[in-house]
């Protein structure tokens, strides 16, 4: 009977493998296809030929089918549903990128291309828990070392952007880092390591102010929308280990650290919330951008204006922070929801592998990395449109920018992480 | 390990925080679309806030009385067609807030929710609007307002479709005088208010049609009453004086010689209720919808008046303010037997069998008391100004000279023609443009004339 049965299963296995294998091919297809059509209007802009610029689309959809046919005939990987979804995003996002900066493509596939290299040594690196284990001290130090002293070069050798402290110009303007965003990455790392097996009062303490350390680091900063990303994702990795007095420990001093900050930054808050839910009576000064980022949502209709036509591309951060609006305006509420659905797809995907995860911390790293892109996600969306105060987050994948693109990827490597089918080996030991 | 993979669950919690903001952006969208896609900032349709790429507005014969063209809004030629049906078809500004260029924004400029603005983009135009004015009867009663301020509106009594509706102080789109906000002399009061729509004024003796209806709906018998009038109506040490001493006169050559004697008498026995409550029924405290447009409520209180008030209110004076929208729909209900449609100045969505004409809920005036008041009305064009005021037209109507402080008086003539196939109501407002009889009677002829030559 069980020899049957195991038979039965390895025979569905095969096909089902058959099937996925199809079924890869097909969604690369249709990826390649998307991303070609969004290309043209790029590439061919009023009629004249933009060679660079068709090169980085080829490079880019190339780079696509090279990476998933190497990883699966290669590495033997089987499983590309993220990977797919970060193609999807990044694509729009690199195309919107291309059509506001002929220039700043070759950038913004940079990136995506350092992104994927990152989230593959990080995927190879999770691997072994000891090794995580060994480097999360010195990682955290160094992080918040990091941050602090990014935070101190900005506040007095380099000057606010926006009102805040959290833009890193180098090389005389070449290069601009956000480093918030990397030190996102150790975050959730710090995080779900310091919760694992290896449980001590030291270890909570140690990680309830490196927590702290961050987020006070990103009021000083002024850059509210991270610092609360950082504070969501904290109460999650608090919650996923609750359940004893340590894990008390943790709400308190989230709830104390929360209260602290906002007495003592009120009125900066204050300050860059005022316009929230008035943004029309200020539609020239504190509500421009979400009013524009309304205008042209809606104007775009379902299909969308089609790319180079839409007119929230003229207003400042429009491939940044309101590139949603301008999915909409442009690519139609039909791609956009997409967007939306694909963010959402990401957050369900992290719940059901971190059920099967082979360890706590491949869980709760799957968890927070997820909830970390999910809040952001909304923080962005629902603040250019003012459901929420604007808060100047970006987009996960879409929006243009290095930083924001590669702690998308290396986040990922967290959810990734979490598949029971991304270490075999791993899994089958545990 | 199996606690912590169970909590997992609770970014299910995050996930659902994230649809219900989607939901609610996606309700917000919806609901909002058409206010946010015409929004003065929509550089798809404006130009310098101005609008630039919609739709054209035609009037009944198919005159464009503004059109887009280049990404230029491109007004009528003739100045005086400008000028007359500005306050109508609206600026391009929108200073004008009730004109058709900014209550029918989202038509004019072709939105809507699957397309957004992509064909008025594609096309460089959007809805085109044909309405029911003519664009010469506009010009001819523009110029019948002879340089005064105040509005001449005519309508169908009986389809709703307005000829002409024009309001003064206006301005020529095409060349917006530059001292048009600067201006102190007075000149250009109110010059972005639609006078027919959004003005309230005293109304004078053409108050004293309601003063009729109340009347007849509440004292029997008051037909076949008269009235002594002495030159002056004395209550306690006042008195309401009179334009003339009229002597014994009937209920009806009461209304045609406009004695304020018998009309004062007829408030003061009336009293605060019955007056207001008439007022009410006849909807002079609601405001309506014409075509989107909504009009300024009418003004009477009697509740903190005195005796002499009530006889001043009687004959419309006090603090009393009509609108002359109410004022033209109330001609309407009479000429029409108690029916008050309600003015249509758009034709576009009429249907092929002919449009059914709305009428005014909130107005009440019962066929009988109609009936009256429309033979009392024909006897004072009749008996008082004379039909050769309005040569070939059954004209029923009355006159008002509205006594303002330390200024001239307004100017008045609310009427109809009793003629059905010429099925024609009129208001005349002069803002302190002079006597009715001599100022608004000719200005409605004239008005009434081009509607006819036109026809």
């Amino acid at each position: 009977m069980m020899k049957n049965k195991a038979k039965t299963l390895s025979r569905e296995d095969k096909m089902r493998r058959k099937y996925r294998y199809v079924d890869r091919g097909f969604i690369l297809l249709m990826l390649t296809i998307f991303q070609f059509l969004c290309s043209l209007p790029v590439v061919f802009e009023n009629s004249k030929f933009y060679p660079i610029n068709a090169l980085c689309f080829f490079g880019f959809t190339a780079f696509e089918w090279i990476y998933v046919a190497v990883m699966h005939l290669v590495f033997k990987k089987v499983n590309f549903e993220l990977e797919f979804i970060a193609f999807f995003l990044s694509g729009i996002g690199m195309t919107l990128t291309a059509s506001v900066s002929k220039s700043g493509h070759i950038k913004q596939l940079a990136a995506v291309i350092i992104g994927i290299v990152v989230y593959d040594i990080l995927l190879w690196f999770l691997q072994d828990v000891k090794r995580v284990m060994a480097v999360r001290l010195p990682l955290a130090v160094f992080a918040l070392c990091f941050l602090a002293g990014s935070f101190l070069f900005i506040r007095f050798a380099g000057s606010a952007i926006n009102g805040a402290y959290n833009w890193l110009i180098l090389g005389g303007g070449k290069l601009s880092v956000q480093p918030s965003e990397f030190v996102k990455i150790a975050f959730i790392f710090v995080g779900a390591a310091s919760l694992d097996k290896l449980l001590t009062a030291k270890n909570i303490y140690l990680y309830i102010g490196f927590a702290i350390g961050c987020i006070g680091v990103l009021f000083l900063m002024r850059d509210f929308g991270t610092a609360l990303i950082f504070f969501a994702t904290f109460l999650v990795i608090a919650f996923m280990r609750s359940g004893d007095i340590r894990s008390l420990a943790f709400i308190c001093a989230g709830a104390l650290l929360g209260a602290v900050l906002i007495i003592y930054f009120k009125p900066y808050v204050a300050a860059r919330f005022a316009a929230y839910r008035h943004v029309w009576e200020n539609y020239d000064t504190t509500g421009y951008q979400q009013v524009r980022t309304l205008i042209y949502s809606v104007s775009g209709g379902l299909k969308g204006l089609g790319i180079n036509n839409g007119r929230l591309r003229y207003i400042a951060a429009a491939s940044t922070d309101l590139v949603f609006g301008m999915v909409c305006e442009e690519l139609g509420l039909i791609v956009a929801f997409a967007i939306v659905i694909s963010f959402a797809i990401i957050a369900v995907y992290a719940i059901r592998t971190s059920r099967s995860a082979p360890s706590t911390f491949y869980s709760i790293a799957a968890c927070s990395a997820a909830t970390m892109l999910l809040f952001q996600t909304c923080l962005n969306i629902f603040g250019i449109t003012d459901i929420l105060p604007l808060t100047g987050v970006t987009l996960p994948f879409v929006s243009q920018g290095g930083s924001s693109m590669i702690c998308s990827w290396a986040l990922f490597a967290f959810i990734k992480a979490a598949d029971v089918r991304t270490y075999p080996k791993v899994f089958k030991s545990a | 390990m199996r606690n912590t993979t169970r909590r997992a669950y609770a970014i299910f919690a995050l996930v659902a925080v994230f649809f219900g903001g989607l939901i609610f952006m996606a309700y917000s969208f919806v609901t909002n679309a058409d206010e946010w896609a015409s929004s003065r900032l929509n550089e798809h349709i404006y130009k310098y806030r101005q609008l630039s790429t919609a739709g054209a507005i035609y009037d009944r014969d198919g005159e464009t009385l503004v059109a887009s063209r280049d990404g230029e809004r491109i007004y009528n030629e003739s100045s005086a067609v400008r000028l007359s049906t500005l306050h109508l078809v609206g600026d391009s500004q929108g200073y004008i807030s009730t004109g058709l260029q900014t209550v029918y924004r989202p038509y004019l400029i072709g939105y809507n929710f699957i397309d957004g603005v992509y064909k008025t983009v594609k096309d460089k135009k959007g809805n085109d609007l044909k309405l029911t004015i003519d664009a010469d009867v506009s010009a001819a009663a523009y110029d019948a307002l002879a340089g005064n301020k105040g509005t001449i509106c005519a309508y169908n009594y009986k389809t709703g479709d307005v000829i002409c509706m024009v309001s003064a102080p206006t301005f020529d789109p095409l060349y917006k005088p530059t001292d048009i906000d600067s201006d102190t002399s007075g000149k250009y009061d109110g010059v972005y208010l639609n006078r027919f729509i959004s003005g309230v004024f005293t109304p004078g003796s053409t108050f004293k049609v309601v003063t009729t209806i109340c009347a007849l709906q509440n004292i029997s018998g008051v037909s076949k009453r008269t009235f002594n009038c002495t030159g002056k109506y004395v209550i306690g040490k006042q008195a309401v004086i009179c334009n003339s001493v009229h002597g014994k006169v009937s209920f009806e050559r009461a209304l045609n010689v406009s004695c304020n004697c018998a009309f004062a008498e007829l408030a003061v026995e009336l009293g605060n209720e019955k007056m207001m409550k008439t007022v009410s029924e006849l909807g002079f405290n609601k405001t309506v919808d014409v075509n989107g447009m909504q009009t300024s409520k009418s003004y009477f209180d009697l509740s903190k008046s005195t005796k002499l008030d009530r006889g001043w209110a009687g004959i419309g004076q006090y603090t009393t303010l009509v609108n002359p929208c109410r004022m033209l729909m109330l001609m309407g209900a009479i000429a029409n037997g108690g029916e008050a449609v309600i003015p249509d100045t758009v034709s576009t969505h009429t249907l092929p069998f002919g449009k059914k004409a709305e009428t005014d809920k909130n107005m009440k005036l019962d066929s009988k008391t109609a009936g009256t008041v429309k033979k009392m009305l024909r006897s004072n064009v009749e008996n008082y100004y004379g039909d050769w005021k309005f040569p070939g037209m059954k004209m029923c109507g009355k006159t008002g000279s509205a006594e303002v402080e330390g200024k001239k008086s307004h100017a008045w003539f609310v009427g109809f023609s009793a003629d059905s196939g010429f099925p024609y109501a009129i208001v005349v407002c002069l803002e302190n443009g002079g006597i009715g009889f001599n100022d608004a009677i000719p200005a409605a002829s004239k008005v009434l004339q081009s509607i006819k030559n036109n026809r």
